[in-house]
């Protein structure tokens, strides 16, 4: 999991954007409105002009405007808005949606079978299921339920008992869209607790003492059975203290690991730990040295590196042709044994924040680079040295650890080290000489392994200050999952209000899929913009596949032809583009799920800025 | 009879020929024309030409006429539902496109176009939320239109296991929920038995006597004769003809009399005395009643004495029951 930048912004930051107004979440959203508003009157009076005449046309428009401003708006009553909700509420239930939850039920009781128990990190594969599953499944349901209900009764004509009392055009479309939402969150709810069940329960296992040996001196070594397609190894201490039960810990296989406790000379193994949890990471700031001890912004870039996707949300900035290329997060590397180092600043290090007596928990996820081959077995070796930012004469004697590639290395900075403060060599307290006043820490990582690197970004080194609750983290990925919802729901009641229930469907279901391609879109304008051959729009690329000519070769066609055919993809792109930067960015929310797969805390700073724009709407 | 009572009752009521002032015209068109059009904007059909008609308060006003004659598209543009191609509908004096005018108006479609998946009394108290009634108002009102379309029984099955007739009376329930001034009754009396037609009859009277204006449109011309003050007649969109049912149905040279208990020989007196003031007998013969009036009366005896078979005696009044056991 590699986080963009915009992840680290705080939501104010997201919402201002101080630096950078035009990618201000509010601009964008106020943008949106107005644009809606003024899209909504051209095409009113466009309509309106062709049934009645120009002029007579703007007096129809106008009337509209004043109509809504004067009575329907004041005329709004929230008592009918409840009332269309309840029935389409009703609706949905009494054609019996809800056996869609027990269609999921029964699919959790079947994927049992085909997840694979014996993958390295069943929690993962179980959560993401549980998830995707969900979300997929609810937004088909949202499709559905949205769109054909409106027209059914434009088509049974029973709108017609309704637009016959004093109801308002907009409190049908409110009615509809909180009467559907409510039916989404009562079948997410069940849903969600089964899935917090299906997961829990699935990774839940027990194992034997299978083999016990007594090293003396009250410590013990074992083995536990063969269950579940693992075994652990454990070793067993006896409390300083006479009389009490030994107790210990299992290693950790496929992401956690057992305690191990005697009592009365029975040797019992708890349940799984570890498996299911929700980190809540806490990132510094990076910069990198050269082989030569230099400052550098950017480590090495050993190719291919770039991570797709993160243009995140640039805001009006597209809209208005402020275009930029794709702000995206880079792994850089630094080289084994040269003065190249990657540096995190923390700030925040407090002993009330890290409470923790065995040290202040820090996590690394490191990418390796191998220029030779070497022994592929085994890890490459890395150093930490911590160090005062304000002082740097003060700093830690390196310790090492091994790099297993696309495995998290969990380190403790502990409390107590040796090191130097420029003049001796003595015991340096974590708090008192490595950590300033104001709580900042600086955090040194080298390769030890010449000819050889380790590549990292700001997302890949963290401390880790808390664990946040593994349900509760599971319950904003699914509060996650309902804001698709309702955005979902939105799009199809409004297509549905002058679209036939099928043609509706599509309409939004094409819009969810530029939403998950939006990404797409960005990348292809900003080739445009840039004048970079990398396939074109859409006319091009299918020129291209006719002809069978690479992507990034300039367009061989007369010059007529090329201008066409430019000008038509110009066209659509830039369309689709302003398309798909009116609509929320799927993908990303989508992508909440992987936080929770992934054991990490999702982050409610950005949890609550993706959010916002689909409550605003 | 009934029909002859309501009929004889009309004039009586609404003052035979005052005329229309501002303040008692509750639906007002103006040169009212429709036409449909499709999908490229071409002229398909002309459903309305130049429509002028006034409804008074506290009349039956019907709209007459055969299929495609424009009654419902006149329904409809009073109701809002279809914008006029020409002309102007003003009902309560405003523009019929006005959503606050339905606070006033109680509406039965042509057919009961009402959520299967609701009950009755779901459906009344949905629709009595769309007027923004209180809980306790809605409660008294559903209790009440419920035992005033007899669906007691029935009020808590879902609409989908409704008969025809049942799902009429909702509809009408439905129509009736905000006591409203105007009631537009599109087709009333399709679908219904000849007791339920007889009831929504004597239901519209009724409204009448309330002091509501009804509008309705049919194609049952029985109904309309027993029930409408005034109608109009539609044809190809057009107004053909529009008045008092009363004036419009009397044959002005023909004189009828009714009488009981005369002998033959008082029959043929009464003939002669007709031909000496230079007037000429059509026919002097025993009335006969109506399949309706037949059929009700069947419907209430068997009410009355279940089980009983009753069988006419042929030649005596058929209107007075013989029963035989």
């Amino acid at each position: 999991m590699t986080l963009q930048p915009e992840d680290f912004w705080s939501f104010t930051e997201w919402l201002l954007r101080p630096k950078a107004f035009l990618e201000s979440a509010l601009l964008q959203g106020i943008v949106l409105v107005v644009l809606a508003i003024v899209l909504g009157l051209l095409v009113g009076y466009v309509i309106s002009a062709v049934r009645y005449g120009p002029g007579e046309g703007f007096y129809a428009v106008a009337r509209a405007v004043r109509d809504f401003l004067r009575l329907d708006l004041p005329g709004t009553s929230a008592r009918r808005i409840w009332a269309l909700a309840r029935l389409a509420f009703k609706e949905a239930i009494r054609r019996r949606v809800l056996v869609v939850v027990g269609l999921f039920v029964v699919g959790l009781l079947f994927a049992g079978w085909y997840l694979d128990p014996r993958s390295s990190d069943p929690a993962r594969l179980y959560i993401s299921f549980v998830l995707t599953a969900t979300n997929y499944l609810i937004l088909m349901l949202a499709l559905f339920i949205s769109t054909f209900s409106l027209p059914a009764d434009i088509k049974n004509r029973t709108i017609y008992t309704i637009v016959t009392k004093p109801v308002r055009a907009s409190e049908i479309v409110l009615g509809r869209v909180i009467g559907f939402v409510g039916v989404g969150t009562l079948m997410l709810v069940p849903m969600g607790i089964a899935s917090y069940f299906f997961v829990t329960r699935g990774l839940r296992h027990d194992h034997e003492v299978a083999d016990i040996k007594d090293l003396g001196g009250g410590r013990f070594e074992g083995k536990t059975s063969y269950d579940q397609f693992h075994e652990h190894t454990f070793t067993m201490d006896s409390p300083e203290t006479p009389g009490g039960a030994p107790l210990g810990i299992t290693d950790m296989v496929r992401g956690h690991q057992h305690v191990v406790r005697q009592i009365d000379g029975k040797y019992y193994i708890d349940d799984p730990e570890g498996a299911l949890r929700a980190r809540v990471p806490s990132y510094g700031e990076l910069v990198f040295t050269n082989r030569e001890g230099v400052l550098q912004a950017a480590g090495i870039d050993v190719g291919n590196e770039k991570m797709p996707g993160g243009y995140g949300s640039a805001g009006v900035a597209r809209l208005v042709g402020v275009t930029s290329g794709p702000r995206r997060l880079e792994h850089g590397y630094m080289e084994g044994g040269t003065l190249g180092s990657g540096i995190f600043t923390f700030s925040d290090v407090t002993k009330a924040r890290y409470p923790n007596e065995g040290g202040v928990p820090m996590e690394m996820a490191l990418r390796a680079y191998r220029s030779i081959k070497g022994d592929i077995v085994s890890g490459l070796n890395g150093s930490i040295t911590l160090r005062n930012p304000d002082n740097k004469q003060i700093e830690s004697t390196p310790s090492t650890f091994v790099v297993q590639e696309y495995e998290i290395v969990e380190e403790s900075l502990r409390l107590e080290m040796e090191g130097t403060d420029g003049t001796q060599t003595r015991k340096l307290s974590l708090f008192d000489d490595l950590v300033t006043a104001d709580g900042r820490l600086t955090v040194i990582i080298k390769c030890l392994d010449s000819e050889q690197y380790l590549g990292m970004s700001v997302s890949n080194v963290y401390l880790r200050p808390a664990e946040s609750s593994f349900a509760w983290n599971l319950t904003k990925s699914y509060v996650s999952i309902w804001l698709q919802m309702v955005m979902i729901i939105a799009f199809g009641v409004m297509f549905s209000t002058f679209l036939s229930g099928s043609v509706a469907m599509v309409a939004t279901f094409v819009c969810v899929l530029l939403g998950f391609a939006a990404e797409q879109v960005y990348d292809i304008r900003y080739y445009m913009d840039k004048g970079e051959a990398m396939g074109g729009g859409p006319v091009e690329s299918m020129v291209r596949l006719l002809r069978q000519d690479a992507m990034t070769t300039e367009l061989d066609v007369d010059s007529v032809a090329n201008k066409v055919i430019k000008a038509v993809d110009s066209i659509a792109i830039y369309t689709l583009d302003a398309i798909a930067t009116s609509l929320p960015n799927l993908p990303k929310m989508v992508g909440t799920a992987e936080y929770a797969a992934s054991g990490f805390d999702i982050l409610d700073r950005c949890w609550l800025a993706m959010q916002s724009p689909r409550l605003a709407m | 009879m009934a029909e002859t009572n309501a009929v004889a009752q009309a004039p009586t009521k609404s003052g035979a020929s005052s005329p229309a002032t501002s303040s008692n015209v509750v639906i007002e068109t103006r040169n009212l024309s429709k036409d449909y059009r499709d999908f490229w904007g071409r002229k398909k059909v002309s459903a309305l030409k130049s429509l002028d008609i006034e409804v008074r308060q506290g009349e039956i006003f019907g709209l007459l006429g055969p299929n495609g004659s424009g009654k419902s598209t006149t329904i409809k543009l009073i109701l809002g539902l279809l914008f006029p191609t020409s002309g102007r509908v003003l009902v309560f004096d405003k523009d019929a496109t006005e959503t606050s005018k339905n606070e006033r108006i109680g509406y039965l479609p042509e057919e009961s176009y009402l959520y299967k998946f609701l009950t009755t009394d779901e459906t009344l108290d949905f629709y009595g939320r769309l007027f923004n009634l209180s809980g306790a108002e809605r409660k008294r009102r559903v209790d009440h239109l419920v035992n005033l379309v007899g669906l007691q029984n029935a009020r808590h099955r879902q609409l989908r296991e409704y008969s025809k007739g049942m799902t009429r009376r909702v509809g009408l329930a439905q129509a009736l929920i905000n006591d409203p001034d105007l009631i537009l009754l599109d087709e009333p009396t399709t679908g219904l038995d000849p007791i339920g037609t007889r009831e929504m009859k004597d239901l519209i009277l009724n409204l009448r006597d309330q002091g509501k204006t009804v509008l309705l449109c049919s194609h049952q011309l029985a109904d309309v004769q027993d029930v409408c003050d005034r109608v109009a007649i539609l044809h190809q969109g057009e107004l053909k003809e529009l008045g008092r049912v009363s004036e419009l149905l009397k044959v002005q040279d023909v004189t009828e009399v009714h009488a009981r208990g005369l002998s033959e020989a008082a029959k043929e007196e009464i003939a002669q005395v007709i031909r000496r003031h230079g007037g000429t007998v059509e026919s002097i013969d025993n009335p006969t009643t109506t399949m309706e009036d037949l059929f009700l009366n069947i419907v209430r005896e068997s009410d009355r004495r279940p089980g009983a078979r009753r069988v006419s005696s042929t030649g005596s009044d058929a209107a007075g029951p013989g029963v035989k056991n």
